[in-house]
């Protein structure tokens, strides 16, 4: 197997605070890799760092063996790596239906074109509308996005992640805020995706139960560190691990 | 269906207007086309990609001025019209590149401050502008292509179909920008800038092509307007005409698209009422103007098109 994305010594610096401090990751294509950890453990920091929505303060980031450290959001999506939010971050005013078609008119780089109508596009409207299916938001298309559920705006946040038909895609708590039948049924769609969109994903995910049961491979980190990674039954057996989570049934 | 009618109907109505209305209605009507075109422009990049600028009356200007140099050198209005946009889409789009780095409060103040240095400019360039006498006897120059035709425009009437079918040109295009592949781009921006970077769209890209379209109808607004009044001076670039297409669009409402134009129609009907009774006419209007803005929240026109929620 090969590394998807590769970091070395990677670190972000609030004042003296470290949200991520010599991170040396080597994400496998293929594997569904969890990244777990306690409350402020540089989560969220590190995939703000590896989507471009923030610049590392050292260290570098290789996608595919090429450099990426300094390149802007919007170029790593068209290099085929895309992310999903932790605080909901949809496009409230704008159908559902608009929200799955932008992203798809971004990846078959049509977004420039001013004066053709959104029905005209039809490549992309075939597979926005695949995609609502998938992520079960058919019915809602024509709701505006602030007006949905927050169970179905969580999938709608999937949706627009999957939109760009990403290579390697993070999810930031996909299914925070449900409750657990509810975070099954989204954990089993995202793995359902992975297989057949052929797209690796890098989930943050609370539930512990759900963790170790669907991953291939997690990541642990506690403040900022990556403290361990390995296969769910090591991790399992894992002391410090268990230290962290102390209290907790793992 | 009944939208289309409608909007054929008042077309008609408009074609027809000389026919049947004086003078008077007429250049009324000619003002709130302009009104409604800078308005429109504006509200690309207020209601569409979430900019709010105070400036549009430094591009307006560019666009009188441009027109007006022209057309005192050269007396062909297609040149005067088309060289006065040009101006104004050029400076916007230079002007562009500094402001959209920035949004929110930064945003509208810088696009304050650079409105109100080209009105400093067109006070002070004594040469090129006039100061503040402005340009005068700026001719209503015939409508010509050499060796095809050329038509008179010093009858008014003639001159107001010239800025009608301007109008009408300039809003379908509008309407063609805002749904499409682009303008759903301009709006994922106003929804949320850092989800727009995040799905692959140069938001920085897009806030310059909104801010260069909306500098291209304010020019083009304001390059209509010295065929009419022969005159251009520097209150045009003054942050108070700035306002103008704020309120109007805040009267009729941002999230619709004829918003801005049913705002314009009222914004300009009660000034020109109420200028009538009192000098107060400012403080007046921008009562009223509150008050329908609390009193229409989402604007005037939302009342005739709540139905499909159009943008
Ligand atoms: N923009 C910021 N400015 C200052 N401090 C920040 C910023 N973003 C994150 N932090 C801090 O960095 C640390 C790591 O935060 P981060 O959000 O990455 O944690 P997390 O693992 O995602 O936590 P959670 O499980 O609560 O989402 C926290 O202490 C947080 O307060
Ligand atoms: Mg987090």
């Amino acid at each position: 197997m090969k590394a998807i994305l590769r970091t070395e010594s990677l670190g972000k610096y609030f004042g003296e605070m470290a949200a991520v401090h010599e991170v040396n990751l080597s994400l496998q294509e293929g594997l569904f890799t969890s990244v777990i950890g306690p409350n402020g453990a540089g989560k969220t920091t590190l995939i703000n760092i590896l989507s471009g929505y923030m610049l590392p303060d050292r260290g570098k980031i290789y996608f595919r063996e090429k450099e990426i450290t300094r390149l802007g959001p919007d170029k790593r999506v068209k290099m085929g790596i895309s992310r999903s939010f932790q605080v909901m971050n949809i496009f409230p005013r704008m159908t559902v239906f608009q929200n799955i078609l932008l992203p798809v008119l971004s990846r078959l780089n049509k977004t420039s074109s001013a004066f053709s109508s959104l029905q005209s596009q039809k490549e992309a409207v075939g597979e926005a509308e695949k995609i609502l299916g998938e992520v079960w938001l058919q019915k809602e298309k024509d709701s505006r996005g602030g007006e949905l559920s927050h169970g179905d705006q969580r999938l709608l946040e999937l949706g627009i992640a999957v939109a760009t038909n990403p290579q390697l895609c993070f999810l930031d708590e996909p299914s925070s805020g449900m409750n657990p039948i509810e975070r099954i049924k989204v954990l089993e769609l995202v793995k359902k995706l992975a297989s057949e969109r052929n797209t690796t994903f890098i989930i943050v995910e609370h539930d512990m139960d759900i963790v170790f049961s669907l991953s291939d491979w997690i990541v642990v980190m506690n403040r900022g560190e990556v403290l361990a990674e390995g296969k769910p039954g090591d991790i399992r057996e894992n002391q410090e691990v268990r230290d962290i989570y102390l209290g907790e049934d793992i | 269906m009944k939208t289309r009618l409608a909007i054929l109907i008042l077309v008609v109505l408009l074609a027809l207007l000389p026919a049947y209305a004086g003078k008077y209605a007429v250049y009324v009507v000619i003002h709130i086309l302009l009104l409604s075109i800078f308005s429109l422009g504006f509200n690309l990049l207020f209601g569409y990609t979430g900019l709010l600028s105070f400036g549009q009356a430094g591009f307006y200007a560019m666009g009188a001025y441009g027109c007006a140099k022209i057309l005192l050198a050269y007396p062909s209005l297609l040149v005067g019209i088309v060289g006065g946009v040009v101006t104004a889409g050029a400076v916007s789009l230079l002007l562009g590149f500094l402001c959209i780095r920035h949004t929110r409060i930064y945003f509208s103040m810088l696009t304050l401050s650079f409105g109100m240095m080209i009105f400093s400019l067109a006070w002070k360039w004594r040469d090129m502008t006039g100061g503040d006498d402005g340009l005068v006897g700026i001719p209503r120059a015939p409508l010509e292509i050499p060796g095809l035709f050329k038509i008179n425009m010093a009858p008014m009437e003639n001159y107001y179909y010239v800025v009608l079918a301007f109008a009408i040109l300039a809003i379908t295009l509008f309407y063609r920008i805002v749904h499409s592949p682009m303008g759903l781009a301009m709006q994922g921006i106003r929804d949320s800038e850092t989800r727009t970077a995040c799905i692959g769209i140069s938001v920085r890209k897009y806030r310059l092509l909104s801010f260069t379209i909306a500098g291209l109808y304010a020019g083009l607004a304001g390059a209509l307007l010295p065929p009419l009044e022969s005159t251009v001076t520097p209150p045009l670039a003054h942050w108070s005409h700035s306002a103008e297409p704020v309120l109007a669009t805040l009267l009729g409402g941002v999230h619709t698209f004829a918003g801005p134009i049913v705002g314009s129609v009222l914004f300009y009907l009660l000034k020109d009422i109420i200028v009538r009774f009192t000098e107060y006419w400012q403080l007046c209007l921008g009562i009223i103007v509150v008050v329908l803005v609390m009193g229409f929240r989402g604007g005037v026109a939302s009342i005739f098109l709540r139905e499909r929620g159009r943008r």
